[in-house]
């Protein structure tokens, strides 16, 4: 079983996945963000699944690895999912509804191709290398996507709190994500690393769940007073 | 035909940035797998 930091940051993290769908709910704004309710359900169920694999077969048993990393892959393309659906927030004015839905599509079948390639060399355990590669590969697309969608919202002059809010959480999300992943090749030590993405995991909907709860969907602020403007 | 095909050239610039920059930060590799999503104890991969 995992330290007593391991349980209290996955017990923590399943809680905030579940008030973000309770915030939503109470804010009657469970369908206008569906598909990142979606995701925070669809996590909460995979963690609880995690949770009584862990606790029957061990962390180290190939049972909690396979459904750890297919949940993994599965979890990925709901938020890559979620991510676009931000997209069709945003640009939802400019009628972009085609070209979003489109290069959704182009991009995560370029993900998922490119993700087979890499790890078709590989002849043992083709599918798992492929779930974690694809997992991994779709967090750097996600990563790129949300600086694309902070750029539309400075230039579009986004001024809904909840979408920038939630943008920029997901911008920190991703980044934190990149960081760890370098400190993690860097380093080739995972004593931090083993905590960081677990918090990041935390971080996320505790972020999404204060945003729903202390605005409403006509909440207003000015992100273009963030960027400096020359003199 | 237009719109699919700049949604296609689109797609492609972001998966090459995308992997361009996975390249950069893994240029030390020692093969580590790094997942984020949830708050549930990651498993060696085998």
């Amino acid at each position: 079983m995992p330290g007593p930091i391991d349980l209290i940051i996955w017990f923590l993290g399943t809680a905030f996945e579940l008030a973000f769908v309770v915030c939503s709910l109470a804010r009657k704004s469970f369908l206008r963000y569906f598909f990142l309710n979606l995701y925070l359900l669809l996590s909460t169920t995979a963690s609880i699944g995690r949770f009584f694999i862990l606790w029957r077969y061990g962390q180290s048993s190939d049972q909690y690895m396979y459904f750890y990393f297919y949940s993994d892959a599965l979890l990925t393309v709901a938020l890559f999912v979620a991510l676009i659906s931000l997209y069709s927030h945003v640009l939802g004015e400019l009628r972009a509804g085609e070209y979003v839905k489109w290069g959704a599509v182009f991009l995560l079948l370029g993900t998922a191709g490119f993700s087979y390639a890499v790890v078709a060399q590989s002849a043992n355990r083709l599918s798992t290398s492929f779930a974690y590669e694809l997992s991994q590969n779709l967090y750097f697309v996600g990563l790129v996507l949300t600086y694309i969608l902070w750029g539309a919202v400075l230039k579009l002059r986004e001024t809904r709190t909840r979408p920038v809010q939630i943008i920029l959480s997901l911008g920190l999300y991703f980044s934190g994500y990149a960081a760890s992943y370098a400190l993690a090749n860097f380093s080739g030590k995972h004593s931090i690393i083993q905590y960081i993405c677990p918090a990041l995991g935390c971080f996320l909907p505790l972020s999404w769940s204060l945003t729903m709860l202390r605005y409403t969907d006509e909440s207003r602020l000015v992100p273009a007073q963030l960027v400096a403007v020359p003199r | 035909m237009s719109r699919k095909l700049g949604a296609l050239v689109l797609a492609m610039g972001i998966l090459v940035g995308a992997m361009g920059i996975k390249t950069v930060l893994a240029s030390n590799s020692k093969g580590t797998v790094v997942i984020a999503n949830g708050p549930a104890p990651m498993p060696t991969p085998r």
